[in-house]
């Protein structure tokens, strides 16, 4: 499903939080959306589920294949959620209902936007939790029985079980360990492309997006800064704020940033 | 079934569930027979002490005081029915105001409920009493409201909690009406904390019932129910001592017992808490599992969802 979001500005309480954002997802293709915390990121995703808190003002248009959904009534937004887009939270152990079993929870979006008997929902969502790598038998466990891996796995198949054309992945690996991160990011990635649907995978970290996107865009202070290609951001960021955020991805990765080998290799010659 | 039995595994759910479980029963057969009629008085045996006869005695007008307390119990039991229902209904509905999104109304909501709360559940009682006169509906009312304004207030923090959870956001993001979040979601999730209220709600009615029929607004007179037998005849605690014992402790006893099927029954219904209640979950799932491996459930799978409403 295409996206296409033409000057959004959110403010709360007459904070502007985002301003100006013009941004475009196309059909099939996966986008990322990279800042510092608190950049507006978050934000801009909760206006695309129509789920920004009632302190907030929004203008702007965002479009979904030409839907424009600012504005768009509660009974077409609930129609909207889970079905055609859906979203992968932050933190897969605070986004699961404690009380409700993991089965339960992946057939909430069958329960609410298809016609299937119970038999079919379970069959759908025992083969959802197999192809984001679980056991039917973690279909019966509680989320606190999971690890955080696991629950993210969940959060994944939950998201991904209505068949939605678009996935808004909100720092989805961020409260997971550096190899469930590369797992979690694969296993995103294939699903999405799988099911042919469009991705906005939001970061702060430009080592996951390289794996994750085709394109980015470079978030500030609620402004989009930067745009293009994530392998050309990568090697050739323009702006500070975007060489920052890549100098920070490469000395975690333990890759050196490209400044460091030049003076390193600066000092080798003056020896 | 499971939460039965977790709490019969405790010393206290146990003794709770005995003593509750006599009661209904207890209840039920008064409605059948009693060891003599409530309206048998003998003015020859009048305050007689335990004997085969009577079991418990009699009281001032020579009227069985076992057959009383028999008969009580099942007043006690439908009042006591009565405020955790009404009490629950005016607990939720406010909860629900209290955690609403429109800060208007859950403002107003917490400054009312605060307010109200410091008005004595006695106190509407008496004003109740004046047009209702004495009976089972001012004590249901009156203490329906009171516990109903302690459960939103002592719930709230746990439903706020979990109405601004990530699950909550989650299950928005999934399409579930607000609704329903507050009915699957954020309930459910408070329910241990209100389940104790709750029954600290039972044991309590228990004893307003006592209270307000000594006061002589509560239970009337001619109706059996714990609190009448205590109130004819606590004025001659100092020469028959013991037909004041008998109703005063089965009060005590089935209070103690509301309490400890509160804690109980929070430890056996919390998932979380209760790892006997998971080993139930994962025993109801393996026919499912069975399922999986059949090839049709794949077909079912591999053919495109019908949603409900198709969309441009």
């Amino acid at each position: 499903m295409s996206v296409d979001i033409q000057g959004l500005s959110i403010a709360i309480g007459g904070v502007p939080i985002v301003s100006d954002v013009n941004l475009h997802i196309g059909d099939r293709s996966r986008v990322g959306l990279i800042g510092a915390s608190g950049s507006g990121k978050s934000m801009i995703a909760r206006a695309m589920m129509g789920l920004l808190p009632p302190t907030a003002t929004c203008s702007g248009s965002i479009r979904y294949e030409g839907e424009e959904i600012i504005g768009m009534g509660e009974r077409g937004l609930a129609d909207l959620r889970g079905r055609y887009v859906s979203m992968v939270f932050q933190n897969p152990g605070s986004a699961l209902n404690p009380v409700l079993t993991v089965m339960q929870q992946v057939m909430l979006p069958l329960t609410l936007h298809f016609e299937l008997s119970q038999a079919q929902r379970k069959a759908r969502a025992i083969a959802m939790l197999a192809k984001v790598g679980l056991d039917a038998s973690v279909g019966s466990r509680f989320p606190h029985q999971l690890s955080g891996g696991q629950q993210q796995r969940v959060g994944i198949a939950t998201a991904l079980v209505g068949a939605p054309k678009l996935i808004l992945a909100d720092e989805p690996t961020t409260a997971l360990d550096s190899i469930t991160q590369r797992q979690i990011v694969r296993l995103l990635v294939s699903l999405v492309d799988e099911a042919g649907a469009s991705m906005l995978f939001i970061t702060h970290d430009f080592s996951v997006l390289a794996h994750a996107t085709d394109d980015c865009y470079v978030l500030d202070a609620g402004r989009i800064i930067e745009s293009g290609s994530t392998r050309a951001l990568l090697d050739q960021p323009r702006t500070p704020q975007a060489r920052q955020l890549v100098h920070a991805a490469r000395e975690l990765t333990l890759h050196t940033a490209p400044d460091e080998a030049t003076a390193s290799s600066h000092k080798k010659e003056r020896r | 079934m499971t939460v039965l039995k977790s709490i019969w595994a405790h010393a206290q759910g146990r003794y709770a569930l005995i003593v509750l479980s006599a009661w209904v029963l207890i209840a039920f057969v008064s409605l059948l027979w009693t060891p003599h009629s409530l309206w048998a008085t003998d003015g020859y045996h009048v305050w007689a002490a335990p004997s085969a006869d009577h079991w418990l005695g009699t009281d001032g007008t020579g009227a069985d005081v076992f057959s009383w307390l028999m008969a009580g119990s099942r007043t006690n039991l439908l009042i006591v029915v009565l405020t955790i229902g009404v009490s629950a209904v005016i607990g939720l509905l406010l909860i629900a105001a209290m955690v609403s999104s429109a800060a208007m109304l859950s403002g107003v909501t917490v400054v009312a409920v605060d307010a109200l709360i410091s008005i004595p559940t006695v106190l509407i009682a008496l004003i109740l009493a004046v047009p209702m006169d004495a009976s089972i509906a001012v004590i249901v009312i009156a203490c329906g409201l009171g516990y109903g304004l302690n459960l939103a207030r002592v719930a709230r923090p746990q439903a706020l909690l979990a109405a601004r959870s990530d699950y909550a956001e989650a299950a928005r993001a999934a399409g579930v009406s607000p609704l329903r979040v507050l009915v699957s979601h954020i309930v459910p999730n408070a329910l241990p904390t209100m389940s104790v209220q709750l029954s600290l709600s039972a044991g309590t009615a228990v004893l307003a019932e006592s209270g307000l029929t000594y006061l002589g607004i509560g239970v009337p007179s001619g109706v059996p129910s714990w609190g009448h037998s205590l109130a004819t005849s606590v004025k001659f605690i100092n020469v028959y001592p013991l037909t004041v014992l008998w109703p005063g402790l089965i009060v005590t006893c089935v209070v103690v017992a509301l309490n400890l099927f509160g804690d109980a029954l929070r430890e056996a219904a919390d998932p979380v808490a209760n790892p006997l209640l998971r080993q139930a979950q994962v025993r109801q799932a393996q026919p499912m599992e069975a399922a999986v491996v059949q090839p049709q459930s794949e077909q079912v799978v591999s053919q495109p969802p019908q949603p409900k409403q198709v969309r441009p």
